[in-house]
């Protein structure tokens, strides 16, 4: 045990004098989130500032002097009129116009007879800022439209209105909330893991070869795997930090900026409590041992720190395409799912965070990872004990 | 004392190309047999790539032999090998130093791992700072110094336990003149100090002024055996060198 701890005690001495390692794994993942959520709110901000004041350029053909004045009431607008249909198209592309509404020639006449009648609007699929603004006006107009013929025809209001929608939510907005962005924060949070475990496990294999401490290190009377366990340990203590600093940094985030809805506030407040956030370490402990294992027993051959880059990086695929099916919204965390690492993780932080998730499955998945741990932590060794991968 | 019996090492080789390989095993030593004394150099001599580095580096329990056995200092180094390792101080070109450490953090990393008492641990360690004149440094990050200093620290970490049996594997291959004679200074000192010393060099005129016993190792296999003394009674050629080289040949 003793040797255990000086090994740790080495490396993590090691480690954290390297600005690399400092900035990886303790300033940015503390960062990161705040700066997220602070740019995400200005970015919002600005952007719905930006459109507001842009001006629209609108082709109008045949348009009632009514639609006109609602047209005109928005004095950004910038009005073309224009006799008949003509090649809107063209007139588009080249931003002489960003859209056209074109009303029949008899739209009075068709109007007063009470029939449907179709107003053309050219537009581009890709502009949503004028194509909101066009839709807006033309729903105020035509709902306008129809409560004159209401008025006109002399039918009460609660005639025309069969049936009024009324919502009960008997969820939680803890448990909608949890549910809907539950499945993001471990892919947060699990990504940085990764990679602080990553930038690590080379520092501490190749990163040996590279400074030529391997033979000194395995000429210690300690035994491969002590030497093996304290890198391992120390290297998932690196991938475990940055996903404490993540979610340390979501809570500072939340509680520092302005700009997120209360509800939203309150209900990440209520998700992010105690117990929660104490089940969701608890199962990043054994995550994180699994990931330093397995990355030690990937790169324990390389040579060079870009050698054991280029192995380790592809793996992140098999870290991204569980994450991404955990935030799917049909994917839920069932007997089948809870045995596959990081899936796993990442449905059991969603049912957490939402305040749904069954014991029974939350200690299986928390025995399935240490499980995992293990065996990566088994082959790791095997590979740190392969003289021709180590001492290459 | 270290002896050798019947020492062998095989590594498995994959050779071809695509889906054709062929695996072949290679005996990097093969039957290598010798014994080094206490209160004497012994030099292991060869060429590039003749089995020195693998045969020291099972002998510091560094790697397992395939079979065979070697006893360093009455611990057979097939009964675990950390026992081995406690009564080694072992010294090599690649035997880097940790470069974010100080030499103060790496001689005390070196004396915990092996169990010195505290107050041993600080007396031997200022002992050595003193006499191989680290203290200017010692505050030092590795990573800072200069190949001399980290060559000082190199030998005070080999020493800080006091072990009975030295191996140095082309400890002064890549240093200046200077450094290289501390290293010369202190594998004089182990002898007089009635340690076992086993180096390996391909410096003929280091082995002229260190050695007491001689073996040439060859393509894994022991070709001469004996005591320095007697290899220069039986030498044919006009110099070292040119006698190592054509018993080499000759293998």
């Amino acid at each position: 045990m003793n040797d255990l701890l000086l090994i740790i005690k080495k490396e993590l001495s090691e480690l954290l004098r390297d600005k690399k390692t400092i900035i990886n794994s303790i300033v940015l993942p503390t960062l990161l989130v705040p700066i997220l959520i602070f740019g995400a709110i200005k970015v919002t901000e600005l952007i719905n500032k930006n459109e507001k004041q842009k001006s629209v350029k609108i082709g109008l053909v045949n348009a009632p002097q009514n639609f006109v004045d609602i047209v005109r009431n928005d004095t950004l607008n910038k009005i073309t009129n224009y006799d008949a249909a003509i090649d809107f198209k063209t007139l588009i592309d080249e931003g002489t116009i960003q859209t056209a509404v074109v009303f029949p020639l008899d739209w009075e006449q068709q109007m007063d007879s009470l029939t449907t009648s179709t107003v053309q609007i050219y537009r581009n699929g890709t502009k949503d800022n004028v194509n909101k603004r066009v839709s807006s006006m033309l729903e105020t107009y035509n709902t306008r439209l129809k409560e004159q013929r209401i008025a006109q025809l002399q039918i009460p209001v609660e005639k025309m209105t069969p049936f009024q929608e009324n919502y009960i939510e008997v969820g939680e907005q803890k448990e909608l909330i949890g549910k809907r962005i539950g499945g993001f924060i471990p892919y947060l949070f699990i990504l940085t893991m990764w990679g602080g475990c990553l930038l690590a496990a080379i520092d501490l294999v190749t990163g040996e070869k590279e400074r030529k401490t391997i033979e000194t290190t395995l000429s210690l009377p300690i035994s491969k795997f002590k030497v093996l366990l304290g890198k391992a340990i120390v290297a998932s203590i690196l991938g475990f930090i940055p996903a404490v600093l993540n979610l340390v940094g979501l809570i500072a985030g939340l509680k520092l900026f302005d700009g997120i809805p209360d509800t939203l506030k309150l209900a990440i407040n209520e998700m992010l409590n105690f117990q929660s956030v104490t089940m969701i370490m608890l199962l990043l402990i054994p995550f994180a041992l699994f990931l330093a294992g397995f990355i030690i027993a990937l790169v324990a051959g390389a040579t060079t720190f870009k050698e054991a880059q280029s192995k380790a990086t592809p793996i992140i695929m098999l870290i991204i395409i569980p994450l991404v099916l955990a935030m799917m919204p049909g994917i839920e965390l069932t007997w089948a799912t809870v045995p596959v690492p990081v899936l796993n993780i990442g449905l059991g932080v969603k049912e957490i965070m939402a305040g749904t998730i069954d014991m029974l499955q939350y200690v299986a998945i928390l025995l399935s990872l240490i499980a995992f741990a293990v065996t990566a932590i088994y082959f790791s060794y095997k590979k740190f004990s392969d003289e021709n991968a180590i001492l290459k | 004392m270290i002896e050798l019996k019947n020492l062998t090492k095989s590594f498995s080789v994959k050779t071809g190309k695509g889906f054709k390989k062929e695996i072949t095993t290679v005996n990097a030593v093969d039957n290598v047999s010798f014994t080094c004394k206490p209160g004497r150099i012994f030099s292991l001599l060869g060429p590039n790539g003749a089995g020195k580095t693998t045969t020291l580096r099972m002998i510091a329990g560094i790697i397992n032999p395939t079979s065979g056995t070697a006893i360093v200092d009455g611990v057979d180094i097939s009964n675990g090998n950390d026992a081995v390792k406690k009564r080694i101080g072992f010294l090599t070109g690649s035997t880097g130093l940790y470069e974010r450490l100080n030499p103060d953090e790496t001689i005390d990393f070196f004396g915990k791992v092996y169990k010195l008492p505290s107050s041993e641990l600080q007396e031997r360690k200022e002992y050595l700072f003193e006499k191989l004149g680290i203290n200017a440094f010692r505050k030092k990050r590795v990573g800072q110094m200069s190949t001399g200093m980290k060559q000082k620290v190199s030998i005070a970490r080999t020493l800080i336990h006091d072990p009975e049996v030295l191996i140095f594997d082309e400890p002064t291959s890549g240093l200046d003149v200077i450094t290289a004679d501390s290293i010369i200074d202190l594998i004089r000192e182990s002898k007089e100090s009635n340690k076992t010393v086993i180096f390996s060099s391909h410096i003929m005129s280091e082995v002229d002024l260190l050695c007491d016993d001689l073996a040439i190792i060859s393509k894994g296999a022991i070709i001469y055996n004996d005591s320095f003394d007697h290899f220069k009674k039986e030498m044919t050629a006009k110099n070292l060198t040119q006698e190592f080289i054509n018993r080499v040949n000759q293998s």
